[in-house]
């Protein structure tokens, strides 16, 4: 008789047993748009991680975020420490800044308009790679 | 304007952006991991895109969903100032409709390996139909120097404007020096654009 793992591929090998959006309660777009994935989010400073103040189903995600993002994240590297997806990610950030357990800075809107950074910003960066 | 007035105490710093891009295999995650102050992070993103030759006759939706991963690291220029890189994935006609990864991007280093140039080709034709900046960074593999940056410019049909920099992305240095030829040429850009400064 085969075993019930017989045949699974290995590339499943190291993905979560947990649908990603099982996390979300079914949702696949976050409520808001403003989010990238170099937003910095940051947890408020009176807010602390075993509390759920505020939300309706609070996720293990949830606080693990929170705790994550005492200093300032980027969307990008806490989708990237959660290991979900981006899309996932912004959901579940998304609920924690309308519980009004986080805030958010957005990166410059720039490139949109076909417009270049100030020379403010590119010197800034000149001279921190210099400093390399 | 100064960058760095925050509004209403924010202690977040600004985050900008520059993309490493390229074919498959010619050292995007390399330069990144060079470059870093973090191994580099990996993250992942569904992306919805039409799925090609599958009629629509019906009303059903001709959509389907591939997941893409990338690499990407991180230099905090200062209290104030982060630079995130992001080595684009290496399914290009994926990444291309990834409006979040391309938005706000500074600007963008196309690596390319002289041994296979066409694959960095699609690279070049997305920031330039896009208007982005760039700089084509060679990766000199094991100093490998076999064409000159002449037959390289032809190769690639390069706009005379666009910087191309000799590198090796395992290489610190090197790595930053391509970064900074980017910001160089942005500089240069700006100031054509703009010759009149605004207050």
């Amino acid at each position: 008789m085969k075993h019930w793992t017989e045949g699974f591929d290995d590339d499943d090998a190291d993905e979560s047993l947990v649908r990603p959006y099982t996390i979300t309660g079914g949702r696949t777009a976050p409520e808001r748009d403003d989010l990238t994935l170099i937003t910095l989010v940051t947890t408020m400073s009176e807010v602390s991680s075993d509390t759920g103040h505020g939300l309706r189903r609070m996720q293990p995600e949830h606080r693990t975020i929170l705790t994550l993002c005492a200093r300032p994240l980027a969307v990008a590297e806490v989708a990237s420490a959660l290991n979900l997806p981006v899309s996932v990610t912004k959901i579940l950030i998304g609920d924690l800044i309308e519980a009004g357990q986080m805030r958010s800075r957005p990166p410059l809107a720039f490139a949109q308009a076909g417009g270049f950074p100030s020379m403010t910003i590119l010197e800034a960066v000149r001279d921190g790679l210099r400093n390399l | 304007m100064g960058y760095a007035i925050s509004d209403q105490g924010d202690a977040a710093p600004l985050a900008v952006k520059i993309l490493i891009a390229g074919g498959f295999g010619v050292g995007k995650t390399t330069l990144v991991g060079a470059v870093s102050e973090v191994a580099p992070l990996r993250t992942e993103e569904y992306l919805t895109h039409a799925s090609v030759g599958v009629d629509d006759l019906e009303g059903v939706s001709g959509k389907s969903t591939t997941t893409v991963a990338l690499d990407f690291g991180r230099i905090t220029i200062s209290s104030e100032l982060v630079l995130y890189l992001f080595g684009t994935p290496g399914q290009e006609r994926f990444w291309f409709m990834w409006n979040d990864l391309v938005n706000g991007a500074m600007g963008a280093v196309v690596l390319v390996d002289t041994r296979r140039l066409d694959v960095s080709f699609a690279s070049i034709d997305f920031f330039e139909s896009r208007g982005i900046p760039f700089v084509v960074g060679v990766n000199c593999f094991h100093g490998v120097r076999d064409r000159t940056q002449e037959e390289i410019r032809r190769a690639l049909d390069l706009d005379p404007q666009v910087p191309l920099v000799l590198c090796d992305a395992r290489d610190r240095t090197a790595g930053r020096d391509v970064l900074l030829a980017l910001i160089d040429h942005l500089m240069a850009a700006r100031s054509r654009s703009a010759p009149h400064p605004v207050a």
